[in-house]
């Protein structure tokens, strides 16, 4: 073999074993989030101030995280479940009690929110970001649209339209288009909700989570659900993208930090939690993923624009009719068989 | 005679099939349109944020990771596991073929499904040393495959040549068997290689934190819409694979 | 035989042996029975394994929606195994009657598209079926589809990519095959009458027959199992058996449902696979010795 190769050969293997060496060095903390879910340059920012590496790895629903979590990926330091899975977790005994003498910033956190948080002494979660369901859509392409659910009725948009593969909020879409709570566990209500999404089905192109908002600005799709904060992440790319909150009502959720019992990082992940509810970080943070962090101190260092924006602001007779989508314990299973024939019938 | 022109036309046809995509894809690295419907002018943007995209070469050098050290494993499993097929004739070679045969021809899916469950039945955490031995799974039997291949031709007589000329069984070996077999190993171990390289189904099953490979990331930013990075990345890649077999090709023609 | 004294003497077969079986019979066998002992436990309501064994995981197999998903899933691959079949062989038949020069470089440009990332070129895809894209709308601009409607996620775009992802592996066992053809039987075929579709029938096509029995295989079977394809490019229309096997693992967190469906998918791969692997065997043992008829 001629030499030179023998020698890049060497030198290649060289280079990947330092790489190798290099992450033993520095502490890595791991964390498990939505994707888009943390401005990067806030990311490199507690790197450099704490001498450590963030890898961070992504999931597109909560259902997915868990059953990753359950099939044996440990060594996550923090995660950004929603409340309601949040619930799930506790249960299951897989969280660790926060130690909130390391948590100074907590001072900050919205009391506001934290009356009607689920885990509102904040025991084993912090809140991060509220966030709520919607629909994005293409002005040019629809015109300006009726802020309903019934959207998806359209056949005339059939193909190019998508909502949310997650069954709690497309369900609960629904139970909030008959004017139920989407927290039922009503069996006939379910069964009606059932067949409603049955019917969008037909319009929908598929069930997604994640490439919605890449769809919505690149054409693909032209009308989706979604959550507000990916929708105007997204209306930043593309202007023609537009939100409404339908009247019928949405599902409101926070999610929040968590530290799993096995993670290993347990005292810098106490210190990436303290740090994004440093009233800036957690303004800027906010700006760049366009979702509200429930601080209160970083309130007055958002933009107004931001603040009064229709997807982050909802209308009050909106808002009444909106609600927190709450754990269902055993009940559970209902949504998921009404879900499993949804995802089957063509 | 005439031959007909017809599967002429055909086989261009395909061919041109077969590089329709790539070459859209190459296009696309350079549209200054971030969603690749239209075109709306050259740049070299996207290759400049590639090359900012520290998640992308962390990725790539988790992908790299995984690969030497799968292609070195399963290469040394796969050139004995050929010498033993070719080498013996018994039951258990009957059951070494089925084993070694069998991982072709199952759908990566259950292979992928199959291991994330046994780890999960084992409680073992799923990491780098998980996802390596799992590549090196599906590798082997392709290396034992190619091995075997270049066997079926070896002239084992110079073997015996080495042997009567007073060589022990291993020297005979050092000096004479593998070198002989040294290329069907190297293509053995190539092949691994890029198995390794490019798998999605397998690691996406079995991967855990912070073993993000690149084919990972990849399908990560094709669901959130990055596809201009994407499409600089395959290009680089393409380049960089249509060089690498244009350099091997001139280095196995001196070596002639 | 050639005996190597002292390097592969008979008691050295289990040191040969050794590494591969053990390697193999931990990694792939166990985890093959792993699956099919979880498909008989009960699922975890809250995901994961649960803790009794049970019938009724394998019982929920026969839910109303899976012969459609079956016969859909069948369909789609056997119509991809078609289409390959049929656009793999002409090119194979060109490319092993092209001068040297000419052959190597149609060999590479079979090669090097599946040299990129799978998943980069279904992604490809995307862009060239895209609603806003270039053929698109040439094809309204023609008629054949109507305006507003989109070419993705729908079971044909699913066909599309997966016969533009199997294609190779069709191609190349195949052409490996052609390539050891004796094409002077065409010639001699053509003298005693016979037109070149007859002459191509008759006589190419079984002389290549262990060429497309392995490129019916490699088409095939992956194609059964597929899973990407379907779920970037397909729509709810478009689901295959590989599409629930994954929801299954990542999103219903039902891991005994997941094993019993890929129980029903290695089923439909074992038929063909046995015997493939039982015709390999005879044919390993064979060339030992005697080599075969068409060669």
């Amino acid at each position: 073999m001629k030499p030179w190769i023998v020698r890049a050969a060497l030198v290649t293997l060289a280079i990947v074993a330092s790489l190798g060496c290099a992450k033993r060095e520095t502490p890595v903390l791991h964390v498990y989030t939505w994707a888009d879910y943390i401005k990067p340059e806030v990311v490199q920012r507690f790197e450099r101030e704490n001498r450590c590496r963030v890898v961070i790895d992504t999931y597109d629903s909560n259902e997915a995280m868990y059953a990753k979590l359950k099939a044996g990926a440990t060594g996550y330091d923090l995660l950004t479940p929603s409340s309601y899975q949040v619930q799930v977790l506790e249960k299951q005994g897989m969280l660790q009690p926060l130690d909130h003498s390391r948590l100074p910033n907590l001072v900050n956190v919205d009391r506001d929110y934290l009356a009607i948080a689920i885990d509102s002494g904040m025991v084993h979660s912090v809140p991060y970001m509220l966030t709520n369901t919607g629909v994005g859509y293409l002005r040019s392409k629809v015109g300006e649209l009726e802020p309903t659910w019934a959207v998806f009725d359209r056949s005339d948009l059939k193909g190019r339209m998508t909502m949310l593969n997650d069954m709690r909020e497309t369900i609960g879409a629904a139970l909030k288009s008959l004017g139920y709570s989407l927290n039922s566990t009503d069996s006939l209500q379910l069964e009606q909700a059932k067949d409603v999404v049955l019917r969008w089905k037909r319009n929908l192109a598929k069930f997604e989570n994640e490439q919605y908002k890449g769809g919505l600005a690149s054409g693909e799709f032209v009308v989706v659900h979604g959550y507000n904060g990916d929708l105007m992440q997204a209306r930043a790319e593309n202007p023609d993208i537009a939100f409404f909150a339908p009247r019928e009502g949405l599902s409101l959720s926070c999610d929040d930090l968590v530290i799993p019992k096995d993670a290993k990082q347990v005292e810098l992940a106490h210190r990436f939690i303290d740090f994004l509810h440093d009233p800036e970080v957690a303004a800027e943070n906010s700006v760049a993923i366009q979702y509200l962090c429930p601080n209160s101190a970083s309130y007055d260092r958002l933009p107004a624009d931001f603040m009064n924006d229709p997807a982050l602001r909802l209308a009050p007779e909106v808002r009444a009719r909106s609600e927190v989508i709450r754990d269902l314990g055993s009940d559970l299973v209902k949504y998921t068989r009404i879900w499993d024939v949804i995802k089957a019938t063509p | 005679m005439r031959r007909s022109r017809a599967p002429m036309w055909l086989a261009g046809a395909v061919l041109a099939f077969l590089w329709l995509p790539i070459a859209v894809l190459v296009a696309h690295s350079f549209n200054a349109s971030r969603f690749g419907g239209q075109w709306t002018g050259f740049t070299l943007v996207w290759y400049e944020r590639l090359f900012t995209a520290a998640d992308v070469w962390r990725a790539l050098a988790n992908t790299l990771v995984v690969a030497f050290g799968s292609t070195a494993i399963a290469t040394v499993l796969g050139t004995t596991a050929a010498l033993a097929l070719d080498r013996y004739r018994s039951r258990l070679q009957d059951v070494h073929h089925l084993l070694v045969h069998a991982p072709l021809v199952v759908p990566e899916i259950l292979l992928g499904i199959s291991l994330l469950l046994f780890f999960v039945a084992l409680r073992l955490p799923l990491g780098m040393t998980t996802l390596v031995a799992a590549h090196v799974t599906f590798c082997v039997s392709y290396v034992t495959l190619v091995v075997l291949g270049r066997l079926q031709d070896f002239d084992w007589t110079l073997l015996d040549a080495a042997q009567d000329l007073g060589a022990d069984g291993w020297t005979a070996a050092r000096r004479v068997l593998l070198p002989l077999l040294a290329p069907g190993i190297a293509a053995g171990a190539l092949l691994a290689f890029t198995l390794s390289v490019d798998d999605f189904v397998i690691t996406f099953f079995v991967s855990g934190p912070g073993t993000t490979t690149l084919p990972l990331r990849i399908y990560s930013m094709i669901k959130h819409g990055s596809p201009p990075i994407i499409n600089a990345l395959s290009t680089l890649l393409l380049a960089l694979t249509v060089t690498t077999v244009w350099f091997s090709q001139r280095l196995l023609k001196e070596a002639r | 035989m050639a005996e190597a004294r002292g390097l592969f003497r008979p008691r050295d077969e289990r040191a040969w042996s050794t590494p591969s079986v053990v390697w193999l019979a931990v990694l792939f066998a166990l985890p093959a029975l792993v699956v099919v002992a979880i498909a008989f436990r009960s699922a975890d309501p809250y995901g994961g394994i649960g803790a009794d064994w049970t019938l009724g995981t394998l019982g929920r197999l026969a839910d109303p929606t899976m012969p459609a998903l079956l016969w859909r899933t069948f369909a789609l691959s056997a119509a991809t195994t078609a289409i390959c079949l049929v656009l793999a062989t002409p090119t194979a038949y060109v490319m092993a009657r092209c001068s040297s020069r000419l052959r190597q470089l149609m060999v590479l440009a079979v090669v090097v598209p599946f040299w990129t990332s799978f998943l980069v070129r279904i992604f490809a895809w995307k862009v060239v079926l895209h609603p806003e894209g270039a053929l698109q709308r040439a094809l309204v601009a023609l008629h054949l589809v109507p305006e507003g409607s989109t070419l993705l996620y729908q079971p044909t775009a699913v066909l599309l990519v997966l016969v533009y992802t199997e294609l190779p592996f069709a191609i190349l066992p195949i052409y490996a095959a052609a390539e050891r053809f004796d094409f002077r039987l065409l010639e001699a075929a053509r003298d005693l009458g016979a037109g070149p579709v007859r002459s191509f029938l008759g006589v190419f096509l079984p002389g290549i027959r262990r060429g497309l029995l392995t490129a019916t295989l490699m088409t095939f079977i992956p194609a059964l199992g597929s899973y990407i394809v379907p779920d970037l490019v397909g729509g709810p229309g478009g689901e295959m058996l590989g599409n629930r096997i994954a929801q299954r693992t990542f999103v219903d967190r039902d891991l005994p449902q997941a094993a019993a469906l890929s129980m029903l998918l290695a089923l439909a791969v074992l038929l063909p696979s046995v015997l493939a692997l039982t015709r390999s065997r005879r044919r390993t043992l064979g060339t030992a010795g005697a080599g075969e008829a068409v060669r």
